[in-house]
């Protein structure tokens, strides 16, 4: 029986219809008649042009626009010989549509996940010095804001050296309302003064630096910013968006996870310090009360909206307190209200 | 070899039905490769709907890879986009020197930038057609161009910069001599395209376009005086909400209601700019025509939304079937071919695909 195919050379736009006869050795054909350049052509050079199944279309290996088409279902003997069409991809194919989609859909979770794991890896990249140059720049920009005075000086650092032993943390109070406490890059700690006129002891400021101290240990700032910004900062781009990058800190929601690991640290240091965590657990229901009464909103909610306080928070603080332990407060009075008065004496008020 | 009858040199013979399978699997692929797939994704659907389009007397086929398109991407990133990002950093920096000469020198290098990107443009738009000819066959020739594009680019350059310079008004100019540049620089099989289109029946529809804001921003305000001239006061009841109420809804009517308005008319300036230009493109003997008016677009346009609205969006994995099948339903041929002359391409077949064109994200043809 004789297979005619349809046949275009490549060359020529023009359709033959040859017979497609196999040689002696089923490895090779000929085409014969219709002005066909007779080959011979191997079966194993021939490659799939059809789109699925029941199209039978086949190219030759390095002759772009030669084609063979079956008109109807080759016999046997050639059809073995003749390559698989592909469907989705040569990869895909070969292990199955669903099989594929399986493996690939896990290795896409796991992409994913390291992808969200990447900042924090990043972060821990960045050199020391480049961090410090980054907060310094950061901080720089609060200058004028910033509260200075002999001895409350000396109580911050008094209070610093307390909570925390080395010496790469740089605590500031910047005259301004707002109840909140930043942790920029490099160790730069800027408490707000409206937090310190808001507090009752000298106890819960401890508290709130402590848990900055904590996002400082665990470079929190750093990854915040690689999050927010991604390649771009690590570029070196980041002398330009100095304003940017402080306004991203102060707004900054962390996660969950590194709320609960700066609570853990302050906890700790707190402990260490022996101070008593009872008065941060009592700021945290205060602030959450006070978030509650009208007018108060705009004070309250700069630390709310980037420190989301949950009754597990104050749990934490609370259930750590050792009974009968002899805390000690975290810093004399007069050293309190040297700290009180650093930003002068009218105290800050929302305007 | 044959003379066609006027209708039906084109035919689409696909089915949705068919091409379901082929979207589905290919949305499920690109969703698990985190969009990598696409790249073969859009091949298949290309091969599919290539494969169900005759034209004479033969099928069309498509040849392009999955890999082609992703090297065209790859090279893309690398050549372009890495260079213009590093360019990009370098404006910042000099910006923020804060010194006059810096401020300057970020103001031309962002200018230059904005140049060659816009030429960037322009070249891809020729790139992706050359690209697509090249891997198109029929009776197994396939088509091409031996222009690299980048004349086209500088082009498109200064023609759109002029169009637009002119208050926009010789934009239908800028369109149809960028549409008559690159189609005669490309070819299919030994024939040559040869596009001679001219605006001359545009304008009118175009400054239709053109002036409808104009005359609504006009007649606002003629309607405004008016109303003051005659002493028409709204009545308002005391301590009633209603007013800025009816007023917000009145604004947002008469807002889409200009929406509505406004495309339709840039509707229908592109049907007819399509008309034209698919109408003055010749290939040997053959001569083209396209059929859609205005009326046929917005039928398409309209079930287009709707078929992605009712979907919930999982419909726009069908609208490049639409097109392609809108496309091809309206599109006619006349004259005829001489198969014996029908000799395969000298073109040379670009390596990599559609890179550029897929990144700058622009439409066909």
């Amino acid at each position: 029986m004789e297979t005619r195919v349809w046949h275009y050379d490549g060359r020529s736009g023009e359709r033959r219809m040859p017979a497609l006869v196999p040689t002696s050795d089923e490895r090779r054909f000929t085409l014969q008649g219709d002005g066909a350049d007779p080959g011979p052509y191997a079966f194993a050079d021939l490659e799939p042009h059809g789109t699925s199944h029941h199209e039978r279309a086949f190219g030759l290996k390095g002759r772009p626009g030669w084609r063979i088409t079956f008109l109807e279902f080759p016999p046997s003997e050639i059809a073995v010989q003749l390559p698989k069409p592909a469907r989705y991809g040569a990869w895909i194919d070969r292990f199955g549509l669903w099989r594929s989609a399986g493996v690939l859909a896990v290795l896409a979770v796991l992409v994913v996940a390291f992808t969200l794991k990447l900042p924090p890896l990043l972060a821990r990249l960045v050199p020391q010095s480049v961090e410090q140059r980054m907060g310094r720049l950061i901080v720089g920009n609060l200058g004028t804001y910033a509260c200075s005075s002999p001895g409350g000086n000396a109580a911050l650092k008094e209070l610093g050296a307390r909570l925390r032993q080395d010496g790469d943390v740089t605590i500031r109070v910047v005259h301004a309302p707002m109840i909140n406490a930043v942790a920029f890059p490099g160790g730069q700690v800027v408490l707000f003064d409206g937090l310190i006129q808001n507090a009752r002891s000298p106890d819960e400021v401890a508290g709130v630096l402590a848990h900055e101290l904590g996002h400082v240990a665990h470079r929190d700032g750093m990854e915040a910013l690689i999050r927010q910004y991604g390649l771009r900062l690590l570029l070196g781009g980041f002398d330009g968006n100095i304003s940017g990058y402080g306004n991203a800190l102060l707004n900054a929601r962390y996660s969950r996870k590194a709320e609960a690991g700066a609570d853990g640290y302050a906890i700790g240091r707190l402990q260490a310090a022996n101070i008593s965590p009872l008065p941060t657990a009592g700021l945290f229901a205060r602030l959450a009360k006070q978030d509650e009464e009208p007018g108060n909103a705009a004070v309250v909610m700069t630390y709310l909206s980037s420190h989301p306080l949950s009754t597990s928070r104050e749990q934490a603080f609370r259930t750590s307190a050792k009974p009968g332990a002899a805390y000690a407060p975290a810093l004399s009075p007069d050293q309190w209200q040297a700290l009180r008065a650093m930003c002068g004496d009218r105290p800050a008020t929302a305007s | 070899m044959q003379e066609q009858a006027e209708r039906g040199a084109f035919e689409f013979y696909g089915s949705w039905r068919e091409y379901a399978p082929i979207a589905f699997t290919n949305l499920l692929l690109t969703i698990v490769t985190l969009g990598i797939y696409n790249f073969w994704g859009r091949t298949r659907t290309r091969r599919y709907l290539w494969s169900q389009t005759r034209f004479i007397d033969d099928r069309l086929e498509w040849t392009g890879t999955g890999r082609e398109l992703l090297l065209g991407y790859i090279v893309v990133m690398v050549l372009v986009f890495v260079p213009v990002a590093g360019l990009n950093l370098l404006v910042g920096a000099l910006a923020m020197r804060g010194t006059p000469e810096g401020a300057a020198a970020a103001g031309l290098l962002f200018f230059g930038l904005y140049l060659f990107l816009f030429m960037l443009g322009g070249l891809a738009i020729f790139r992706a057609l050359r690209y697509r000819l090249s891997r198109t066959y029929w009776h197994g020739i396939r088509g091409g161009s031996d222009d690299q594009g980048f004349r086209y680019g500088l082009s498109y350059l200064w023609r759109m910069m002029l169009g637009s310079a002119a208050f926009g008004l010789l934009v239908p100019w800028a369109l149809v001599t960028l549409w008559n540049e690159r189609w005669n620089a490309m070819s299919f099989g030994p024939y040559p395209f040869r596009s001679g289109a001219s605006s001359d029946g545009l304008m009118r529809r175009y400054l239709l376009f053109y002036l409808l804001p104009v005359a609504l921003v006009i007649g606002g305000i003629v309607a405004v005086a008016l109303s003051l001239w005659f002493g028409v006061t709204p009545q308002m009841a005391p301590g009633s909400v209603a007013p800025p109420l009816f007023l917000i809804v009145g604004f947002f009517v008469f807002y889409l209601l200009f929406l509505a308005l406004f495309g339709l008319i840039s509707l229908s300036f592109y049907a007819a700019y399509f008309r034209q230009a698919i109408g003055a493109l010749t290939l040997g003997h053959l001569e083209f025509e396209f059929t859609a008016r205005t009326k046929d677009w917005l039928t398409l346009m309209l079930g287009t939304i709707a078929l992605v609205v009712c979907t919930l969006g999982i419909g726009s994995i069908f609208i490049g079937y639409r097109n392609w099948a809108f496309f091809i339903r309206h599109l006619r041929a006349y004259g005829s071919l001489d198969l014996d002359q029908f000799t395969q391409s000298t073109t040379r077949a670009p390596g990599q695909g559609e890179g550029l064109f897929d990144s700058l994200d622009m439409g066909a043809f």
